[in-house]
């Protein structure tokens, strides 16, 4: 076939994919929805959840997720753009981390030495570390189709920011039901669930964003 | 940003609304450009096998074309593209070929030439496609009848024309990259 011919051929195709926004409001949405139904059904919200939500302590862990979630999805649509890895700028996430450590830090100095050890491991660390990646399945899987609706030429760094978006979102529905106030705690172990989850999205992210 | 002297930005804006001739205008302008990315990169395939890279590259572009934002200009996300999908299509063909970052810095257009080139391997991927698909682009594509032609040559509405016109477009990308490696 003549290159001519394809041409003509494309030219009469004038199907029109969603765009990625589209598929992203489509996806995240429900799928976050889903998951706080889920929490809520399974393990059921935290009882002074309202309480909580005056407490600053305990909002910061909702806020920092929630903002990360935020800031990598707008990071994954503009790395959706095939012209987006030469354009994105990935140092919003360095502010996120910052804050993140920076409570971190602020906790550590302020419990005292001999309760260190109990904030930091409380006695669910390892439930968290299996529910939030859990958790992240469906809005990691939603950023991802939204990649593949796209054209990235960056995979591994669109795969990254897509696992922390979708885990950002789902370590901040966890929180809905976890009773873990202190930053030792969940930034330790919120911050190890969403990275991992993350690499592993960077690494699958080659093969399954290909186009 | 400079306008964009070529009128590119126009003629995808009016294709992406749904005007098919000024998107086969857009085709057939940015068509010699790439040829000539593609040429000078790989000219030692020769130039049949250019060819089916440009093709790859232009259904790559066609399938792809929501991705480009109005307010965006055309070339970086074109050059980004057609980057992507060159040094793609020759690793598959075993080589490595190196696009520079920059834009389409020192192009030269290419034209087809007076007896423009067969590209094969477009032809061997519709002989894949089952046989209601294949007639329909070989219709569309050799005979150049419309899609509403078509449909009646075919006694398929319109709308069913279409629809399977794009998924064939589809599975002869997902074909191409399954079977020139």
């Amino acid at each position: 076939m003549k290159t001519d011919d394809l041409i003509r051929v494309l030219a009469e195709d004038p199907v029109r994919p969603m765009a990625p926004r589209t598929v992203l409001v489509l996806g995240l949405v429900p799928s976050l929805a889903i998951i706080a139904f889920a929490v809520w059904l399974v393990l059921g919200f935290r009882p002074d959840l309202a309480i909580s939500m005056t407490t600053p302590v305990s909002v910061a862990r909702i806020l920092l997720a929630g903002t990360l979630g935020l800031v990598a999805t707008r990071l994954a649509l503009t790395l959706a753009r095939p012209e987006g890895s030469g354009k994105v700028r990935l140092w919003p996430l360095a502010v996120v981390a910052a804050a993140a450590l920076g409570l971190l830090l602020w906790a550590y100095v302020t419990t005292p030495a001999e309760a260190r050890q109990m904030a930091m491991f409380g006695k669910t660390f390892v439930f968290c570390l299996v529910v939030i990646p859990l958790l992240s399945i469906l809005p990691v899987s939603s950023m991802f189709a939204v990649l593949r609706r796209g054209a990235t030429t960056a995979p591994a760094r669109a795969g990254f920011v897509a696992g922390l978006a979708g885990s950002g979102f789902a370590t901040a529905v966890y929180a809905l039901y976890c009773t873990q106030d202190n930053p030792l705690f969940y930034v330790t172990w919120f911050g190890l669930a969403i990275l991992g989850v993350s690499l592993f999205s960077a690494m699958i992210a080659p093969r399954v964003l290909h186009w | 940003m400079t306008g964009q002297t070529d009128g590119w930005g126009q003629l995808l804006a009016a294709a992406n609304a749904g005007d098919a001739r000024a998107y086969a205008r857009f085709l057939q302008a940015i068509t010699p450009i790439l040829r000539g990315v593609v040429r000078a990169k790989g000219g030692g395939l020769g130039a049949a096998a250019c060819e089916d890279v440009l093709q790859e590259v232009l259904l790559a572009v066609h399938l792809k074309r929501h991705t480009w934002a109005p307010d965006a200009p055309v070339r970086p996300w074109l050059y980004a593209i057609t980057r992507y999908k060159v040094v793609d299509a020759f690793r598959a063909r075993g080589r490595k070929v190196d696009l520079p970052i920059e834009d389409f810095a020192d192009v030269l257009a290419a034209d087809a030439g007076p007896d423009p080139t067969e590209a094969a391997d477009m032809e061997k991927m519709i002989g894949m496609l089952d046989g209601r698909s294949a007639e329909i682009v070989r219709k569309i594509g050799l005979e150049g009848v419309g899609v509403a032609e078509t449909g009646r040559a075919l006694a398929m509405s319109e709308g069913a024309v279409r629809v399977a016109l794009h998924r064939a477009l589809k599975t002869l990308a997902v074909l191409r990259e399954r079977h020139v490696k």
